[in-house]
């Protein structure tokens, strides 16, 4: 069994719970235990850094020294924002010593570095392995046409993320290749969604989704496949007029990589929470045989 | 006549720009790649390059009331694609933080509606609420009904909680104090 903290963040306790709770499940089935940071925090997300460069820093700081006081030296987290907020809190504070000492009398507590951040697709990838994410297998998606969507923050901007390829990430392409999922590839792999504009300028991301979904057609895809709930989030609601969730076989359904892992590990479209998007995957997985 | 006017004035406000935000803006060579990847840019919003143009010209006021870093995602493409490696959202953070010492009115009152009612959000709660925030903000623009259709095909869905709207979070003391402590620091750090 591997040990390892666990960083949900504020969407997957609201909105995005689908993606929660089928990490869950797809880590246990993985052998991997995962322990939510007792007392966690919101990372301040993309407000806190846009208004409050200091305040974002010491949310970030907080959360790692939550970690370390529970004796945990590592820890993984399904969103992405969260992923480089912490990574960033960890490289500030480590470059700028005056910036630390006014983090640190902000949270506070000491900032200890002693800590590594992974997301999650990283971890699963890296850390689990593909070996073993194999071996789980039970029903390969065969047949399945999947667009892998990384989105902007996991990768971007490489200095700080660290990980993978900016442009052409293939991270996700090999976890769920070994599932059996036919890859299909495009240019829009890192193309931003508009994220946290969805709410506030919500034409700029309907502009984004649209160009977005209307690519996927173009490619027959049968699943665009995601990593970040803002992606999932704004692509499943705002992926244009066109062909409107609702009703059934119209638009593109977006899944969370995760979700895709379980229904191949032989979870239910249940277990996995299929019915919590609007643009529905039922007909398309029907027809490959997978559950619904 | 920009460059040989003020000149002391037009570097103070390019070097507190570059210190603060620990990119190198002199290196920019105004290739416009940063703009033509960008997310937010449209006709409407600038970009990068232009926004970079101003700082470089010591144009403080149009550069605190430019709409671009208020759009700015943070989604990093600027960054990954300029080959001197600057990065504009650690310039958004910096300006942001002038615009609101100096009193200035935000230029998109809207994004930063959301962002402070987010931010409200976590200093109560220690974690944002999403279903709050959204709500509030459609109230207060005077949209009470927007993407009113999707959150109600969400809640019979099951994918989001009605107890969510109503409990809230649990209230986290620690982090309100980070929030009063960052004012703190930040004010004794200005003086």
């Amino acid at each position: 069994m591997m040990k390892i903290g666990y960083y949900p963040g504020c969407s997957l306790e609201g909105t995005a719970r689908a993606y929660d709770l089928s990490a869950r499940q797809v880590c246990e089935r993985l052998g991997v235990e995962l322990t939510d940071i007792p007392g966690w925090t919101c990372c301040g997300s993309s407000p806190a850094l846009k208004l409050d460069g200091l305040l974002s820093t010491a949310l970030g700081a907080h959360n790692l020294v939550q970690t370390r006081t529970h004796e945990l030296d590592s820890i993984v987290a399904p969103c992405p924002f969260c992923f480089r907020r912490l990574k960033s809190a960890l490289d500030e504070t480590g470059k700028d010593r005056g910036l630390k000492t006014r983090v640190e009398s902000a949270i506070a507590a000491q900032v200890d570095e002693r800590v590594t951040i992974y997301n999650l697709l990283g971890f699963l990838r890296h850390t689990v392995g593909l070996e073993a994410i194999a071996k789980s297998v039970v029903k390969p998606l065969t047949g399945l046409r999947v667009l892998p969507y990384y989105g902007c923050y996991l990768v971007k901007p490489a200095q700080i993320t660290n990980f993978d390829d900016p442009e052409n990430p293939v991270t996700m392409d090999d976890i769920l290749a070994t599932l059996g999922a036919e890859m299909l590839d495009w240019d829009f792999k890192t193309e931003c969604c508009g994220a946290g504009l969805s709410v506030c300028q919500t034409e700029t991301v309907e502009r984004l989704c649209r160009r977005l979904a209307d690519e996927a057609r173009f490619r027959r895809a049968d699943i665009v496949a995601v990593a970040c709930q803002l992606c999932q989030a704004n692509l499943d609601m705002r992926q244009g007029p066109a062909d409107r969730w609702g009703r059934p076989g119209a638009g593109v359904p977006v899944l969370y990589f995760t979700q895709l892992m379980g229904l191949a590990f032989g979870f239910s479209a249940r277990d996995m929470r299929l019915g919590y998007h609007l643009v529905d995957a039922g007909s398309v997985l029907e027809t490959k045989g997978l559950p619904t | 006549m920009i460059r040989l006017n003020n000149i002391k004035k037009r570097d103070a406000f390019l070097e507190r720009v570059m210190a603060k935000s620990g990119q190198n803006l002199r290196d920019c060579l105004q290739c416009g790649k940063c703009s033509g990847t960008c997310p937010v840019t449209s006709q409407t919003v600038g970009g990068p390059r232009g926004l970079i143009a101003k700082i470089l010209g010591g144009m403080r006021e149009q550069v605190l009331k430019d709409t671009t870093w208020w759009h700015c995602v943070s989604c990093g493409s600027c960054a990954n694609r300029c080959p001197v490696e600057i990065n504009i959202y650690p310039v958004a953070t910096v300006l942001c933080e002038m615009a609101t010492r100096s009193g200035l009115r935000p230029s998109e009152p809207e994004i930063h509606l959301f962002e402070e009612l987010f931010l409200k959000s976590v200093r109560k709660h220690g974690r944002a609420n999403e279903l709050s925030v959204v709500l509030q903000f459609n109230l207060r623009t005077l949209k009470p009904f927007k993407d009113a259709v999707a959150g109600a095909c969400l809640l019979l869905k099951g994918a989001i909680r009605p107890e969510a709207f109503l409990a809230g979070a649990a209230s986290n003391p620690a982090v309100a104090r980070i929030f009063e402590r960052v004012q703190q620091v930040g004010q004794e750090n200005k003086a």
